[in-house]
């Protein structure tokens, strides 16, 4: 058996709990072999709970547990990183906790987390670089605006109030309550410093954000929000709106880079 | 190969998250810190900046689990270029891994694999090394695993497998003193002969650390070092020093991370041995 063979049947083993052993192996070699699987699969939960520490909280220990060895054997690490093996995970838990959704919408918030920690460093532009770039623009030049973000930004539209999930968890004394929301809404995380945080926001702003996070110039997610076929009134309120959020962002120190 | 690391003769911790405030605000007495390669892989934010700021403190040493120098399918260029990026920023006293694989090109075990003792394997590792070192600009430190199974195709030992190897790829090694006393234990072969049997002028850092016993020990390092593997660490700086090599020497710890003045306490210890000062079994 060729080298690579070797490592491909141990992998098989270690990955595969029930795998029969290699013919010739012994009992020394079985409780050797034990001793792998059970590092594998320990260290790929243990990097779970660490990554994902608030939905395990709200899952509970043992739902979260069962969901965490349910990942790991359907989604076997392939990256050098063991950072890596919570990728997914909030499809997982959409997977086993049906009855309870704002579990993946937590998941998928401790991960984008988890990516801000440790995205590039970027200066963002301050409130008074943005404004000053922002004035010297013609009409045509502002339809025309690409807006940079900061790499760790990440968005999302929500079902469930995470903000009152993440406070009711760090004070886990206090009564939950329903965590669905009457209206849907949306999510941003990023870096601030060197710390990771988030905000619920409009639904709207979500939109708007992915758009620009896709290449769409200010023009066109103007038409996003508004809608195609929409009336000038219609997108000159939505320029307005959107003019609005880039100053917030500009603020919370979210955009790196305008492009005309 | 040419490049050749000068011997380091200090004693020194891992860098761990418990700890940074410790490293960061105070003046730990160590002659320098290692890091866990992989932590600090990545593209910004506070691991990075925490690192620069060590870095201004203290000599680092930056240690790999992941690079699976062993692996038939040769080395992960982004995981080698990202290594390089990390010691181009740190540049450290060296760079160093384990002998073990850890991957195949599908998954990665997250964990360090046994190799086969076998002629091909050495092939392999021997390459391996080859084109690290030679990504790297620098010659590197492989570190004897802790194993919990052996191949019947093994057609060596592992202290020959290592002296093959360091001679065919002019690497150096890190000798983790609790790893062979683990595997010794194991195997049931002489750590003593192991000891013996190694090129000890390549030896540029000794780790040390605890493990858990039981039917086959593993190596956890979520306890104190025990007697018997100071006893070994003994053995092991007398041989270094009749050989009259200086290596750098540290404790390990990655669970059960107890208060900095611990580990300090160990280290002392371990620089007490080294200068004749203190009995192993004190």
């Amino acid at each position: 058996m060729s080298l690579a063979e070797t490592q491909a049947a141990f992998m098989g083993q270690v990955l595969d709990e029930n795998a029969p052993l290699p013919e010739g192996w012994g009992n020394r070699h079985a409780a050797g072999m034990h001793i792998y699987r059970g590092n594998y699969r320990s260290a790929q939960i243990d990097a779970l709970r660490d990554t994902y520490i608030k939905t395990q909280g709200w899952a509970g220990e043992d739902p979260f547990r069962t969901a965490a060895i349910h990942h790991v054997i359907t989604h076997p690490s392939s990256s050098w990183t063991i950072d890596e093996a919570g990728a997914g995970f909030d499809s997982t838990c959409a997977e086993l906790f049906q009855d309870a959704p704002e579990v993946a919408e937590l998941a998928w918030l401790e991960w984008a987390m988890l990516e801000a920690f440790s995205a590039e460093d970027i200066k963002p532009l301050t409130i008074d670089q943005f404004a000053l770039q922002t004035s010297a623009l013609d009409e045509e030049q502002l339809i025309g605006l690409q807006i940079g973000f900061v790499p760790a930004l990440a968005c999302r539209a929500l079902a469930h109030d995470l903000q009152a999930m993440w406070q009711s968890l760090d004070t886990p004394d206090t009564p939950r309550s329903d965590p669905k929301l009457a209206h849907k809404a949306g999510v941003i995380v990023w870096r601030e410093g060197e710390r990771s945080t988030f905000k619920m926001v409009e639904l709207a702003e979500v939109i708007v954000l992915d758009a620009l996070q896709s290449g769409a110039s200010y023009g066109e997610a103007c038409l996003v929000l508004a809608g195609e076929d929409a009336a000038p009134e219609a997108v000159q309120e939505a320029a307005m709106a959107i003019g609005a959020m880039l100053g917030r962002w500009a603020s919370e120190g979210l955009i790196a880079a305008l492009q005309t | 190969m040419t490049h050749t690391i000068a011997p380091f003769d200090g004693f020194g911790l891992g860098l761990r998250r418990t700890h940074f405030a410790d490293f960061l605000e105070g003046d730990v007495p160590v002659d320098f810190v290692e890091v866990i390669s992989e932590n600090y892989m990545v593209d910004g934010g506070r691991m990075l900046r925490v690192l620069d700021e060590v870095r201004e403190k203290h000599p680092v040493i930056i240690h790999g689990v992941s690079m699976s120098i062993g692996s038939a399918q040769g080395l992960d260029s982004d995981y080698l270029e990202k290594l390089k990026r990390l010691e181009r920023r740190v540049d450290p006293l060296w760079v160093s891994d384990h002998l073990c694989w850890t991957r195949t090109s599908a998954h990665n075990s997250h964990d360090l694999l046994p190799m086969p003792l076998t002629e091909e394997a050495l092939q392999t590792v021997c390459a391996n090394i080859d084109r690290a070192q030679n990504h790297l600009g620098r010659a590197m430190l492989f570190e004897n695993p802790s194993s919990y199974v052996t191949f019947p195709e093994d057609e060596m030992s592992e202290w020959e497998f290592l002296s093959a190897m360091t001679e065919r790829t002019g690497c150096y090694l890190l000798l983790d003193v609790n790893n062979i006393y683990v595997s010794a234990q194991n195997h049931g072969f002489s750590a003593q002969d192991y000891l013996a049997g190694l090129p000890l002028d390549r030896v540029r850092q000794i780790h040390l650390a605890g493990h858990t016993d039981g039917e086959i020990i593993v190596d956890t390092h979520d306890h104190p070092v025990c007697d018997a593997v100071w006893d070994l660490y003994g053995k092991a700086r007398a041989m270094l020093k009749d050989a009259g090599v200086g290596v750098a020497t540290m404790i390990e710890r990655d669970g059960n991370i107890p208060p900095l003045p611990e580990l300090l306490a160990e280290l002392e210890r371990a620089r007490g041995i080294a200068q004749g000062e203190l009995e192993p079994a004190q």
